[in-house]
């Protein structure tokens, strides 16, 4: 008797601390009942401003999300994964109020459509200002694989993902359409003179890195891009980014087309650049935001990339990602489309579909 | 009848195979127009992949979609073939054809118009691709008149 209640008092002393260390953190629903939420950017931590795939841009005001929808935003192509996608505020957007949005525009004659980026300046819950920036050229059929991610590099350059059309893979690969590249251009839409193909005759002059598939995330960390696209079925990658670079899709990848086919059976080669890590099977990686806040010392200096398979969160060390190692977290929240750090620590959440909520990680103690 | 449901079966085969190989060579031509090396047995190593994994590692085997498409093309050229005078074989080469048109045309509506069967995108690879399914359907009507004829 004595020895059972010994090793019952050991298994309550080691268990205890050890559940208490991994819950580390908890959930506040910000908002609910939000229609397919996909990008999100934090102005300060209690004003939050996202977008809904269907067409809204919204706000959530000292904590509270205002039923009131933003207006101004042009019309989008809300059908299969297009709409109004992503959005970024400005550097400088406490003095000049100006933000950037991502979204799928339709076509005059609405049988095709495209990538499109505007600028515009938020004023009094209204779009005003409203410049067309970019459009991805040539237009497509399909309604899938726009990419769509946004993020500023250090000289104040905005670098914007367009995916590959899904139908049009094979056009990653070359030069003259924005079909698998990550477009560089200055915020009033023009090309910055030092952009890799500028001098090249054949190459549109805002590419800057060719070869992805679908990027659905970006950041820029200390100068250094990083970027994740959705491979096949398989072959997710994670890539640091370089101007000019080939990242090889689709003539090289981990991954194996829908129907079962190979689609290549090489996975590397030389003048190719290989991910820094991939994942097979598909985690269908989302946002994707770099963690340097307070509130989780133990998370400083990860990368955390929301995925929509099977749903969570992974946490890489950026010193260490090429090892196997990452945190999963977050998995009881479903398909999960973006995530951001607000200026107190937290990080924000969105979960996918039309029922899709956002959601603050605050720590649980 | 059991002879018919042999022959309706190695017509699928055949046309399932043919369907791989258009999937098959239309990857690896591109492949090796980007200067992908790209050899014989790297294609005999691919198409045997690719018959084992487009029937049972994708979203849904190809066998399965080709078996459902001729087996209703064919009934529906055996009730025609009672009205209308043509040879069986041409007749049963016209239903393979349709079937696999049908797939490869039907299947993008319910997928986001999206061309899950790559090798079917361009007019080129659907041509191919209604080839293939002639010569299935054919190769079915030719053997359904030499069991009647012995």
């Amino acid at each position: 008797m004595k020895n059972k209640l010994g090793i019952f008092t050991l298994f309550i002393l080691f268990t205890l601390p050890v559940n208490a260390a991994q819950v580390i953190y908890k959930y506040q629903n910000l908002a609910e009942n939000i229609s397919h939420p996909w990008g999100i950017a934090v102005i300060d931590e209690n004003n939050i401003l996202f977008t809904e795939l269907s067409g809204a841009l919204r706000i959530i005001e000292d904590g509270v999300l205002n039923p009131e929808i933003i207006s101004g935003v042009p019309d989008v192509l809300f059908a299969g994964q297009g709409g109004l996608s992503d959005i970024v505020l400005d550097p400088n957007f406490a003095i000049n109020q100006k933000l950037y949005l991502s979204f799928s525009s339709p076509d005059q004659d609405k049988k095709t459509n495209t990538l499109e980026v505007i600028s515009a300046k938020l004023h009094s819950k209204k779009l005003i200002e409203i410049k067309t920036i970019f459009k991805a050229a040539p237009s497509r059929d399909t309604a899938a694989h726009y990419g769509a991610r946004m993020a500023f590099l250090k000289d104040g350059t905005l670098l914007i993902t367009s995916g590959d059309g899904f139908n049009y893979r094979e056009q990653a690969q070359y030069l003259d359409n924005h079909f698998g590249k990550i477009i560089r251009i200055n915020t009033d839409g023009s090309i910055p003179s030092d952009n890799p193909f500028v001098n090249d005759e054949e190459a549109l002059s805002d590419i800057w890195s060719y070869g992805h598939r679908n990027p659905q995330g970006i950041v820029v960390v200390d100068g250094v891009v990083y970027e994740n696209e959705h491979g096949p079925m398989g072959g997710d990658e994670l890539n640091v980014v370089e101007p000019s670079k080939n990242y090889g899709w689709p003539a090289i990848t981990y991954g194996k087309d829908y129907s079962g086919a190979t689609i290549s059976p090489f996975a590397e080669k030389e003048g190719l650049e290989q991910p820094i890590k991939y994942w097979v099977p598909s985690i269908a990686p989302s946002g994707m935001v770099f963690y340097n806040g307070s509130l989780f010392p133990e998370w400083k200096n990860s990368l955390f990339i929301s995925a929509l398979v099977p749903g969570d969160v992974r946490r890489l060390d950026i010193e260490d990602y090429q090892s196997d190692q990452e945190e999963i977290l977050f998995s009881d929240l479903g398909r999960i489309r973006d995530i951001e750090v607000s200026p107190d620590g937290s990080l924000i959440l969105a979960t996918d579909g039309p029922n899709g909520k956002l959601i603050r990680v605050v720590r649980a103690n | 009848m059991i002879k018919s449901a042999f022959f309706l079966f190695l017509s699928v085969l055949i046309a399932t195979s043919l369907v791989i190989l258009q999937e098959t060579m239309s990857n690896l031509i591109w492949l090796s127009s980007v200067n992908m090396p790209v050899t014989f047995s790297i294609f005999i190593a691919t198409y045997i992949d690719n018959l084992f994994m487009m029937n049972g590692g994708g979203e849904v085997p190809l066998i399965l979609l080709v078996a459902i498409g001729m087996c209703f093309a064919f009934l529906v050229s055996k009730i025609l073939l009672n009205w209308v005078e043509i040879s069986k074989s041409f007749a049963y080469g016209l239903a393979g054809s349709a079937a696999i048109l049908a797939i490869v045309l039907l299947m993008p509506l319910a997928f986001y118009n999206l061309d899950i069967l790559a090798g079917g995108r361009s007019i080129a690879g659907k041509t191919i691709l209604s080839l293939y399914g002639f010569i299935s359907g054919y190769f079915f009507g030719a053997s359904l008149s030499s069991k009647v004829e012995s």
